[in-house]
C-alpha cells in the first residue's frame, strides 16, 4: 500500500485532543495540568481563562522589557586628576592690518565711503587720497557697478543706484520677508543690495536688512571676500598679525612662555590666529593646580588703530577653548574679550561619551558618513555641516566658498572667473539654511566630545595707579618694532585657567545587558506559570509541529481514502461511503488499519473525553496502561514491512 | 458531569492536591506519607522556604513603595526653538497722573539725604532733578486733567523717614540706617535697619514709589514707546525680525521690555545650527536716562532668558548689558524632567496645585510663590503689594488707606523667607523645566575705527540722536552654543515590570511555582472550606433526624459522580 511505503513520521497522538491531553498532563507548565484533572465544568473553564491570561501576562510583560532593552543608562565620574591643559586659539577680531591691506581694498572702501555719503550723508573730514590703482584693482571697478548698494523704496519696489542715483525696478523676487521694523519711522527707504544671475538677468534676488549697519557690513563682506580670494596664502600671512605683533607677554603654569609655544593657524575671516599648546609639537602641556596663578595669562597687543573699519566693528580679540584634535570654529563659538580689561575665563572639564548604534545616532569617527573631512581635525557635526555645504557648493556653483577649506581640485571663487558665484552661494546658503541640501540628515553627532564650559569675569585692567609704569614698561618691550607708547585701550589681559582639576566624565552604559534581559524573561515566565526555555520549546514542538503534522495526516488519510474509493467503482462505492461516514463521526478511527494504529498506541483512553467514541471490539483487549510507544505508529508499520 | 464536583473526604482532597499540585515539594508529603520522619522534614522545608519567600517579598515591596528614583541624563540633539529673550531699558517710564508725587518724593529723599550725610550729598540729586522739572513741562499740563480723578485723596507721608541709629556695643563708628513701621494701633514698631545708609535709602525709595505707583487705575493705557526707541536692529539667523515676533510690557522698575520669541511656536524662530552668526542679534539703546536716579542705579540693558510662555522675573534672573560693548552671549539648553506621581511631587500645568495662579502663563515656581504670597498678603494686610498682580477685587497697598501696610508687609516677608508661610508647601517644583546656561564674552563696540559710520547709518535710519562721544548703544549677540542639551529624567529604579521579574525569580528559586500554583492553593483553601460546611450540614440533618441515615441529595449525587469517575 501507498501510506506504508510513506516514512510518516508523527506526534504521540492520533487526535488534536488526544495530543492536548497527553501535553496537559505530562507538561511542566503550571495550569495546563489543571485542565486536564480538575472535576467539574466550571472549574475546568476557570483553568482554561486561568491559563490563557497567564500567557497574555508573561507576553505583555516580556515585550515591555524587549521594549526597554536599548535604553541606557548614564554614568557620572568626577575624578581629580592632573588634567591635560586645553588647546586655547587667540585672534585678533581684525584679521588683517588695514594699512597693509590699503592698496587692495582701496577701490571697495572708496566705494564704501560713497555709498555711505550717498545714503546717510556721512563723510569722513579728512579724505585720504591715495593713488596706487594698481592694474590689479582697476578690473574690480565694473564689479561694483554690478552688484551696487541699493535703496529701496518699498512699495514702489523702486531702487536708486548708488552710482548714478537713476532708478530702476525691481525685477525678480525680493528676498526680504518683513521689514517694516524700520519703516515707521521717518525713513521709509531700506538699504540692500540685489544678486542676479549672470546668464540671466531676470532672475534676480534682493536682500535687505533691518539696519543700514547691517546692509552695509553684508555688502562689504561680499566684496571683500571676492578681493582676499583672489591673494595667495603666504602674502595673506603676511599681511596679518604676527606672533610678536599680538603677543606681549605670556605666562603658563607659573612659568614665562614665548612665542615658541604658539602655532598659527589662519583663519580664513580672522587672519593669523596663534594656539597655545596645539600640541604639534607632540607634548601637552598639563597643569597640576587650578586656579589663576597657574593657567595661562597673556597680554595682547590689539592695534585698534589699524582695525578695518567697515569689516569689523568692534574692539577686542577672540579666543576659542578646544581640544588639540579640533578644529577651532571661532567665527561660530569664539568668545570675545574685551580691550583695557582683564578678562578672567575659569574652565570646567566635561568629557561625554555616548552609545553608538543602536542606542542613540552618532558616529565614532565619522567614517561611515558620506562626506569627506575637509579639515584635517578629528570629526564633529560642525565640520561634517561645513565639508558638507562646501562639497555641494563647488558642485553647483564650480568654486569654493572662502571662509572653508578648499577640497581637493577646487579653487576659491572670485569675480572674474565666476562671475556668477555669489548669486549661486546666496541661493544655495538660503537651501542650506532651510535645510534643504540634505545635509542636517547626513551629518549625525559625534559620539565623545569634550567640553570646557567656561566662566567669564571681567576686572579693569591696568588699574589708574598701576597704569603709568605698566604701560611704560610694556612700550619698553615692544620698543624694538614700535615706536609708540602703548594706550591701555589697546591691550588686553587674558587668563584662562582651571577651576578646579574635577573632571566630569559622563559616559552612557547600556542599562540592560543580555544576561539582565534573559533573567528578567525567566522571572517573567517563572511568575506566572512557571515556565522555562524547555517549556517553550515544548510548546512549539506540540502546538505547532505536532498539531500540524496530525491536520496534515488527516488530511492526507482522506485524499487517500478519497482516491481508492475511486479506483473501485462504483459496487464498492456504497460500502466505502459506509465507512467514510463512521470516521466522520468518530475521528479516531479514520482508517481501516486503524486496529493496528492503536494497538501500536496502547493508549488508556481518556475517562471523560468529549468525543463520541466507538470503539471497535478489537482493541479493547489490547489496551495497555502506559501512555505511548517509543516509535510512532507509522514507523511501526514501516518497520513491520 | 456536574458543574462542580467535590470530594468525598478530606484525606481524598488533599491526596489529589498533593498529586496534582505544581509546588515543588508537596508531592513528597505524600510520597513519604509511610515515613513519618521524612514527612516531618518536607513539612518543615516546605515552612522554611515559604518564610523565605514571603521575607524576600516583604523586602522587594518596602524598596518598591519606598518608590526610589535614579536620575538618568541623556544628551538629546532634537531640533529646538530657540529660547524667548526679554530685554529691558531699565528707564520706568513716569506717568503723567503720578509725576507730583514723584518729585516730591524726589524732594523728600533729598531731605533725607541732607539730614543724614550733610547738605553736599543731595546736591547733585537735586541738579538731576531740576533738568527732569525742565524736560516734564510740558507734560505737566495734561497731568492736571487726570490729577482730578483719584489722587486728590494721597499724600506722601512723613512717619516713614530715615533715621540714623547707633549701635551701642559696636562704638561710636558703626551705625545703621532705616526707617521706622509700625502696625495699625502704633504698637509693635520695628525698623528696617541696614548697614550701608545707600542700601537704606533704595529701599526706603522703593517702598514710598510703591505707595505712589498704587494710585494707578489698574487699567492704565500703557505709556507708547516705540519698538524703535529701545531696538535699532534686529536680526535672528541673518534675517531681519518681524513685528509680531516680540510682546511689550512695562515693568514698574525695568521700564518697557520686550519679549522675542514668547510663544516659541513660530517656525522662523526655529534654532537651525550653533554659532554667533545663526543667533540673535540686537543693536539696542543702552542709555541712562535720569528719571528717577533712585529706582536704579545701573546703567544698560537688562537681558532674560527664559523658556517660552513663562513670566520672566527679571529681578530673580536677568543680567545686565553694559553700554558700549558687544556682548555675546552663548547658551546652552538643560533639561530637568521629574517623574511625579509617588516618586516625588511635581506638577505639569499647575492646575492641580491649591495656589491660584496670578500670572496667565505657564507654570513655574517662582510664579507660584508670588502668587501665594500676593494672596496671604491679601488676606492679612488687605491689599496686594505692587510688583505682584492682583487677584480679583483687591486693590493695591498704599499707606493712606493702610497706614500700617509696610508693618504687615515686612512681617508677612520675613516670614515667607524663613519658610514660615506654607508657600514652599503649595508649591511643587514643575516637571519640566528648561534651564539655560550662559556664558559671556565681552568686547568694545563700536571700534574706534568704526564708530563714525555705525553712529551716522543708525542715526539717519532709526532716528538715533546722540554725539558720539557718549557711550549709549550696545550690541548683544544671544547664540546657541550647541544644540545638543543635556537631559535629566528621572527613572524609577524599580517599574512594576522588573518587581514582578524578580519576584517570579524568588518564587521560582524557593518553590519552583508560579501565579499559578497560589491559584492552587487558593482553590484547596475554598475547596476545604466548602467540604466542611457540607460535613457540618450533613452531621446535622443526621443528628435531627437519627433513623435516616440519608445524606443531602445534592451532595451525594456530586460524591457519587466523582466515584464514579474515579471507578471507571
Amino acid at each position: 500500500r501507498l501510506k506504508r511505503t510513506l516514512p510518516v513520521r508523527g506526534p504521540q497522538a492520533p487526535t488534536l485532543s488526544e495530543l492536548m491531553r497527553w501535553y496537559c498532563l505530562n507538561t511542566n507548565t503550571h495550569g495546563c495540568r489543571r485542565i486536564v484533572v480538575s472535576r467539574g465544568r466550571l472549574r475546568r473553564l476557570l483553568w482554561i481563562v486561568l491559563t490563557l491570561s497567564a500567557v497574555g501576562l508573561i507576553i505583555w510583560q516580556c515585550a515591555e522589557l524587549l521594549m526597554n532593552y536599548y535604553s541606557a543608562s548614564v554614568s557620572v565620574t568626577v575624578q581629580f586628576q592632573k588634567l591635560p591643559f586645553p588647546a586655547v586659539t587667540i585672534c585678533n577680531i581684525n584679521p588683517y592690518k588695514y594699512s597693509a591691506m590699503k592698496e587692495y581694498l582701496y577701490e571697495l572702501d572708496k566705494e564704501t565711503k560713497k555709498a555711505l555719503e550717498t545714503f546717510y550723508g556721512f563723510s569722513e573730514g579728512k579724505s585720504k587720497v591715495r593713488r596706487s590703482v594698481d592694474d590689479w584693482n582697476s578690473t574690480g571697478s565694473d564689479f561694483f557697478e554690478q552688484i551696487p548698494l541699493l535703496k529701496v523704496e518699498d512699495f514702489s519696489r523702486t531702487a536708486t543706484e548708488l552710482h548714478s542715483g537713476q532708478k530702476r525696478k525691481i525685477e525678480g523676487s525680493v528676498f526680504h520677508k518683513d521689514s517694516s521694523i524700520v519703516n515707521s519711522g521717518d525713513s521709509n527707504d531700506i538699504i540692500g543690495f540685489q544678486l542676479c544671475d549672470a546668464n540671466n538677468s531676470s532672475e534676480c534676488a534682493l536682500y535687505t536688512f533691518s539696519s543700514g549697519v547691517n546692509a552695509i557690513q553684508e555688502w562689504y563682506k561680499l566684496h571683500y571676500m571676492n578681493i582676499m580670494a583672489q591673494i595667495p596664502l603666504e602674502i595673506k600671512e603676511k599681511l596679518s598679525y604676527s606672533a610678536e605683533d599680538l603677543l606681549l607677554t605670556c605666562f603658563f603654569d607659573g612659568l614665562s612662555c614665548d612665542k615658541r609655544h604658539f602655532t598659527r593657524f589662519h583663519h580664513p575671516l580672522h587672519g593669523n590666529c596663534y594656539t597655545f599648546n596645539s600640541g604639534e609639537s607632540g607634548t601637552i602641556l598639563s597643569t597640576s593646580t587650578g586656579g589663576s596663578e597657574y593657567g595661562l595669562q597673556v597680554v595682547l597687543y590689539i592695534d585698534e588703530a589699524d582695525y578695518n573699519p567697515f569689516l569689523v566693528t568692534s574692539t577686542g580679540a577672540k579666543i576659542m577653548v578646544h581640544d588639540q584634535n579640533e578644529y577651532p570654529f571661532i567665527e561660530d563659538i569664539g568668545t570675545e574679550i574685551e580691550t583695557a580689561a582683564a578678562t578672567s575665563i575659569g574652565m570646567h572639564f566635561t568629557q561625554s561619551r555616548k552609545l553608538s548604534k543602536p542606542y542613540s545616532d552618532c558616529t565614532e569617527t565619522g567614517a561611515d558618513i558620506p562626506v569627506e573631512n575637509l579639515y584635517n581635525k578629528s570629526y564633529s557635526l560642525q565640520i561634517c555641516l561645513h565639508s558638507c555645504f562646501q562639497k555641494a557648493m563647488v558642485e553647483s556653483c564650480g568654486c569654493a566658498q572662502y571662509a572653508q577649506p578648499l577640497p581637493a581640485g577646487a579653487e576659491y571663487c572670485n569675480y572674474k572667473k565666476n562671475p556668477n558665484w555669489m548669486y549661486c552661494y546666496y541661493r544655495l546658503h538660503e537651501k542650506f539654511v532651510k535645510e534643504q541640501l540634505g545635509c542636517q540628515q547626513i551629518c549625525k553627532d559625534a559620539c565623545s566630545f569634550k567640553e570646557w564650559a567656561l566662566t567669564t569675569s571681567i576686572a579693569q585692567w591696568p588699574s589708574v595707579v598701576s597704569e603709568d609704569w605698566m604701560l611704560r614698561v610694556l612700550s619698553w618691550d615692544k620698543g624694538q618694532k614700535l615706536n609708540k607708547k602703548l594706550n591701555k585701550t589697546d591691550l588686553a589681559n587674558l587668563m584662562v585657567f582651571y577651576k578646579d582639576l574635577n573632571e566630569r566624565f559622563i559616559s552612557e552604559n547600556p542599562a540592560n545587558t543580555l544576561v539582565i534581559l534573559l533573567s528578567n524573561f525567566g522571572g517573567q515566565l517563572g511568575l506566572w506559570m512557571s515556565c522555562s526555555v524547555v517549556c517553550v520549546i515544548e510548546i512549539v514542538e506540540v502546538f505547532f509541529i505536532d498539531s500540524l503534522s496530525i491536520v496534515l495526516r488527516r488530511q492526507w488519510q482522506r485524499a487517500k481514502k478519497w482516491w481508492s474509493g475511486r479506483q473501485q467503482g462504483r459496487a464498492a462505492q456504497a460500502m466505502a461511503s459506509d465507512v467514510e461516514r463512521q470516521g466522520h463521526e468518530n475521528p479516531a478511527c479514520i482508517d481501516e488499519d486503524l486496529p493496528t494504529f492503536t494497538t501500536a498506541l496502547r493508549l488508556p483512553l481518556p475517562q471523560d473525553s468529549p468525543l463520541p467514541r466507538t470503539p471497535p471490539p478489537n482493541y479493547s483487549t489490547l489496551r495497555l496502561e502506559t501512555a505511548f510507544t517509543e516509535q510512532l505508529p507509522d514507523t511501526l508499520e514501516l518497520g513491520q514491512h | 458531569e456536574g458543574l462542580i464536583e467535590f470530594y468525598g473526604s478530606f484525606k481524598e482532597m488533599f491526596e489529589f492536591f498533593c498529586k496534582n499540585t505544581t509546588i515543588h515539594g508537596t508531592i513528597r508529603l505524600v510520597c513519604s506519607g509511610r515515613n513519618r520522619m521524612k514527612t516531618a522534614f518536607w513539612t518543615l522545608l516546605l515552612l522554611a522556604s515559604l518564610g523565605m519567600l514571603y521575607w524576600q517579598f516583604a523586602l522587594m515591596f518596602s524598596q518598591f513603595w519606598a518608590y526610589p528614583v535614579v536620575l538618568t541624563m541623556s544628551m538629546d540633539s532634537e531640533p529646538k526653538m530657540f529660547p524667548a529673550v526679554t530685554i529691558c531699558n531699565l528707564d520706568p517710564s513716569r506717568f503723567e497722573l503720578v509725576s507730583e508725587q514723584l518729585e516730591q518724593l524726589e524732594r523728600m529723599a533729598e531731605e533725607s539725604l541732607t539730614f543724614l550725610y550733610g547738605p553736599k550729598a543731595s546736591a547733585r540729586l537735586s541738579q538731576l532733578r531740576d533738568r527732569n522739572r525742565d524736560r516734564d513741562k510740558d507734560g505737566a499740563i495734561r497731568v492736571q486733567a487726570w490729577a482730578n480723578l483719584s489722587s486728590a485723596g494721597f499724600r506722601l507721608s512723613h512717619n516713614f523717614s530715615l533715621v540714623r541709629m547707633w549701635d551701642p556695643r559696636a562704638g561710636k563708628k558703626h551705625s545703621r540706617v532705616g526707617f521706622r513701621l509700625c502696625n495699625s494701633t502704633g504698637g509693635n514698631c520695628f525698623y528696617t535697619s541696614h548697614p550701608s545708609g545707600m542700601d537704606a535709602l533704595l529701599e526706603w525709595f522703593r517702598f514710598h514709589y510703591m505707595n505712589v505707583m498704587a494710585q494707578l487705575p489698574p487699567g492704565l493705557p500703557q505709556h507708547q514707546q516705540h519698538f524703535q526707541d529701545l531696538v535699532y536692529s534686529c536680526q535672528y539667523d541673518g534675517e531681519p525680525c518681524r513685528p509680531s515676533d516680540h510682546v511689550h510690557f512695562h515693568h514698574p522698575v525695568f521700564g518697557s521690555c520686550y519679549t522675542f520669541n514668547s510663544k516659541g511656536t513660530d517656525p522662523f524662530w526655529a534654532a537651525t545650527k550653533p554659532g554667533i552668526p545663526y543667533g540673535l542679534s540686537l543693536i539696542l539703546r543702552a542709555e541712562q536716562k535720569e528719571h528717577l536716579p533712585l529706582l536704579s542705579t545701573v546703567a544698560g540693558v537688562k537681558v532674560m532668558i527664559h523658556s517660552h510662555n513663562q513670566t520672566p522675573f527679571l529681578e530673580h534672573e536677568g543680567f545686565h548689558i553694559r553700554p558700549g560693548i558687544a556682548t555675546t552671549i552663548g547658551i546652552r539648553q538643560d533639561q530637568v524632567n521629574r517623574l511625579g506621581g509617588n516618586y516625588g511631587r511635581c506638577t505639569t500645568d499647575g492646575a492641580d496645585v491649591a495656589v491660584e495662579l496670578l500670572y496667565n502663563n505657564s507654570y513655574t515656581l517662582q510664579a507660584c510663590l508670588h502668587s501665594c504670597f500676593q494672596q496671604a498678603m491679601v488676606q492679612r494686610c488687605g491689599c496686594g503689594y505692587f510688583y505682584y498682580p492682583l487677584p480679583a477685587g483687591a486693590r493695591y497697598c498704599d499707606y493712606s488707606r493702610q497706614p500700617a501696610w509696610g508693618h504687615c508687609f515686612y512681617q508677612l516677608y520675613s516670614r515667607l523667607r524663613n519658610h514660615r508661610l506654607d508657600c514652599f508647601q503649595h508649591c511643587p517644583k514643575p516637571c519640566r523645566e528648561s534651564l539655560y546656561k550662559v556664558s559671556a564674552g565681552t568686547a568694545k563696540w563700536p571700534s574706534a575705527k568704526s564708530q563714525d559710520w555705525v553712529r551716522q547709518a543708525l542715526r539717519h535710519q532709526n532716528g538715533y540722536n546722540s554725539s558720539s562721544s557718549r557711550r549709549d548703544i550696545a550690541k548683544v549677540t544671544i547664540f546657541y552654543r550647541q544644540l545638543s542639551s543635556q537631559a535629566v529624567h528621572e527613572a524609577p529604579l524599580l517599574s512594576e515590570n522588573l518587581l514582578l521579574s524578580s519576584m517570579g525569580s524568588q518564587w521560582s528559586l524557593w518553590f519552583g511555582s508560579s501565579v499559578l500554583s497560589v491559584v492552587e492553593m487558593l482553590e484547596l483553601l475554598l475547596d476545604t472550606l466548602v467540604l466542611s460546611l457540607l460535613f457540618c450540614l450533613q452531621r446535622l440533618r443526621t443528628r435531627r433526624s437519627p433513623g435516616g441515615s440519608s445524606p443531602t441529595p445534592n451532595v451525594s449525587l456530586a460524591l457519587q459522580n466523582s466515584r464514579e469517575l474515579r471507578e471507571e
